[in-house]
């Protein structure tokens, strides 16, 4: 079994491109620590009240440091009353330049958690906690948007993140 | 660049024009032509689903509804289950029965078993049809049925019966392999029959990743059995089978690129063969320890295994760096071989206005676009950016609705006609196919790409939702014209099938190639096969026990009750 020439130098060039892609993910996550979403908390979806579910909404932690806690369900988000009126697709504000850490959990279904423009994309999977943190620094204002399927008019469930 | 095939010149090679015997003919001919019928109401849905999915469509027909399953996502269920798990399984198994047939140039042994492998398939096909007709809301639920959606319990058993339709298949292959082993004991396996084996071992161990999950939690969820859904743990089960059945899906498309192309492209064989074998194991082996990447942004795996996932998602790519090489070598000495001279010379002497051809090089083209953004998407920080995003579908429209499905079609172009024992129909009729499929999926995947990245998520009625931006708004009107030259392009296909079976003439003059010995030069550990099964299953405990047990839940006592797409109140 003799390997033509042309096929040892593809070969060799495949090893090269896969290894750099290796190296690359290697270093964006041990060096700019861009982590995926890992194993943050378990929550009984019918024991809500006794977790940090029971307080929903926008919460300051910090100088530019804020938790959203939001619950997913069909087929709304709930922000509490920082969402606005319940029921409706919630619209939170936070100050520009803030990083944010989302807590997000589902009392149903499995929903999505996609905020436009930004890097933040969640699959909200029953009693898991799902948490990701990501810095806003652009003013506008951005969509939050289901983006796993959760049954008949899930093409109507988002919120919106005002950056002020 | 001058290519010489490696092969000693001594070697020689099989080529046969086979005409078909009369069981064959049968039971490889149901196969495809069920699969057919399959993509037919499966594919149909997808030029639809372009449509409700533009914002503009929805603004002048506000009444229109889905053909069929008129509810957009029983359609869209439909179309994954129809498309993505019958069409393929039973192609698969048909066109495994034959080329294990030919090229070991002996009768199947199990013929009983392969036809109540087929039954199965067909009832659970049946099956299928009729839940999804006869309860809409609550078998919407998409080809992924994760719970806590729960389906009626038929919705299973369909699946169920398919999925042990194919292992019987699988065991019909193998036991053919034996007996042909004993017959042949010095000999090595021809290329064909070996992918057909690499492929169902790994499809077997994969799909036991599915089966606990539909039998131990979806079934007995559906069943009222238990009230209880555990959604991660399903989720994980679910994609240490979803991840090896799209290469499942694919290596059948290797096995005509490698072993039928090379004929009907004018060169006497593929590149190299050894290398072939290797590229299989290697798929064999490193489909199975992938499937973490679908779940990159799920909340209950460590994103330690994730990474450990990505590390062999890209290694998975290798074998398909390998056939690139492997085919386009193959290709070039065919250009050569019919006149192509300098440096690109060769790509412009293919045989592009022949359909069995032209359908496997669009094929080839479009596994371009779809390797690459397989390769983004295995990206584990990019794929923040894309994940349940309109750019998946995306992609893989250009891989399995591209590559596959076009490689199926040219192989049906070629054994529809030896089954029925007429020519087809139109050649002309068969390219027009082919181009507008080539083209319509191009702008398909270009599109939906695009309105992805403008944040219009994936497996949704878009025309319908309040929030897409200009661009998506743009990106996906403009996805809905691809729909439409996508189903001239399905018209075209299904007419030109009807009037084979019924209205051509002509007789037969297609044929099939087959090469019945494996090239002696391989070395036999290649061959070894409880060595590689061995390997493959070791590997996948290794990966996979830790992200499944951190994902149970159900030890919990937690109260994750079932619900179906209709509503929030949990099933009874
Ligand atoms: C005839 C051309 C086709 C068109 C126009 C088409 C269109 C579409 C569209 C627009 C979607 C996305 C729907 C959504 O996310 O809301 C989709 C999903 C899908 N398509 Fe196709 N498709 C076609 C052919 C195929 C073929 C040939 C296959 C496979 C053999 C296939 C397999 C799938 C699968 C598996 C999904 C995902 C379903 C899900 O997310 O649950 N499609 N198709
Ligand atoms: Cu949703
Ligand atoms: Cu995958």
């Amino acid at each position: 079994m003799a390997l033509d020439k042309y096929e040892r130098v593809w070969l060799t060039a495949v090893g090269g491109l896969i290894g750099s892609f290796m190296a690359a993910l290697m270093v964006a996550y041990l060096i700019f620590d861009i982590r995926l979403p890992t194993f943050e908390a378990r929550v009984d979806p019918a024991n809500l009240n006794s977790t940090m579910f029971a307080d929903l909404g926008v919460k300051k932690r910090g100088e530019n440091k804020y938790d959203v806690v939001m619950l997913a369900k069909m087929w709304v988000f709930d922000a509490g009353k920082d969402g606005g009126n319940p029921g409706v697709p919630p619209v939170i504000r936070v100050p520009r330049g803030s990083r944010v850490t989302f807590y997000v959990t589902s009392l149903d279904v499995t929903h999505g958690v996609y905020v436009e423009d930004h890097s933040i994309n969640l699959e909200i999977v029953p009693g898991q906690i799902a948490r990701q943190s990501i810095p806003f620094n652009r003013p506008g204002e951005f969509r939050i948007i289901c983006n796993q399927y959760c049954g008949a008019a899930h093409q109507g469930m988002y919120g919106t993140i005002v950056v002020e | 660049m001058q290519l010489t095939q490696s092969q000693p010149k001594s070697f020689q090679v099989n080529t046969t024009s086979v005409t078909m015997l009369n069981n064959e003919r049968w039971l490889v001919g149901l196969h495809i032509l069920s699969a057919f019928f399959a993509l037919f109401w499966g594919a149909l849905m997808g030029p639809f689903q372009t449509f409700h999915r533009s914002p503009a469509f929805v603004a002048a027909f506000p009444n229109a509804t889905m053909p069929i399953f008129s509810y957009y996502y029983q359609a869209l269920t439909a179309h994954g289950v129809l498309n993505a798990l019958f069409f393929t399984t039973m192609f698969i198994t048909g066109i495994s029965y034959y080329v294990t047939w030919r090229s070991f140039d002996r009768p199947l042994v199990g013929m009983p078993l392969a036809w109540v492998a087929y039954a199965l398939e067909l009832i659970g096909l049946v099956i299928l049809f009729f839940v999804l007709l006869n309860d809409p809301q609550r078998s919407a639920v998409l080809f992924t049925f994760y719970p806590p959606l729960i389906a009626p319990p038929l919705f299973y058993i369909g699946l169920v019966l398919l999925v042990v339709g194919s292992w019987l298949g699988l065991l019909v292959v193998f036991l053919t392999y034996g007996a042909w082993r004993k017959e042949n004991k010095a000999a090595r396996i021809p290329l064909a029959p070996f992918a057909v084996m690499a492929n169902y071992v790994m499809y077997f161990l994969a799909s036991l990743g599915v089966a606990v999950e539909v039998l131990v939690l979806a079934l007995p969820a559906s069943l009222g059995l238990i009230q209880n859904t555990d959604p991660q743990l399903s989720r994980a089960l679910f994609w240490f089978f979803g991840h090896p059945v799209v290469y499942f899906w694919l290596i059948p498309a290797y096995v005509s690129w490698y072993t039928m192309l090379p004929m009907q492209a004018g060169a006497k064989r593929v590149f190299s063969e050894p290398l072939a074998k290797i590229a299989f194991l290697m798929l064999m082996i490193f489909s199975v320890p992938t499937g973490l990447h679908h779940m990159f942004a799920d909340p209950g795996i460590s994103s330690t295994w994730k990474a450990i996932h990505t590390v062999f998602t890209l290694m998975v790519a290798v074998p398909s760096f390998m056939t690139a090489f492997n085919i386009g070598a193959t290709l070039e000495i065919a250009g050569r071989n019919r006149g192509g001279k300098g440096l690109f010379g060769w790509m412009f002497t293919q045989k592009w206005s022949d359909p069995v051809v032209a359908a496997q090089l669009m094929g080839m083209l479009q596994f371009i676009t779809g390797g690459i953004t397989g390769l983004i998407n295995a990206s584990a920080q990019i794929n923040t950016v894309v994940h349940n995003t309109s750019w998946v579908p995306a992609h893989f429209h250009q891989t399995v609705g591209g590559a596959v499905a076009m490689t199926y079609i040219g192989i049906m172009y070629w054994l529809l006609p030896m089954i029925r024992g007429r020519a087809l129909y139109s050649k002309k009729m068969a390219l027009a196919q082919v181009y507008t499929w080539g083209f319509g999926m191009t702008m398909f995947g270009h599109t939906l790409g695009e309105a992805g990245l403008a944040g219009v998520p994936r497996r949704t009625l878009s025309g319908l939702s309040p929030y897409l931006s200009e661009a998506a708004t743009y990106w996906l009107n403009a996805n809905a014209i691809s729909g439409v030259i996508l189903l001239v392009s399905l018209i075209l296909l299904y007419a030109n099938i009807v009037l084979t079976l019924f209205a051509s003439k002509e007789p037969v003059t297609e044929g099939g190639y087959t090469v019945t010995k494996g090239d002696p030069t391989t070395p036999a550990i290649l061959e070894r096969w409880g060595l590689w099964i061995g390997v493959a299953v070791v590997l996948a405990a290794l990966v996979w026990t830790v992200p499944f047990i951190d994902s149970i839940n159900l030890t919990e006592g937690f109260q994750i009750l079932r619900y179906s797409p209709a509503g929030p109140v949990p099933l009874k």
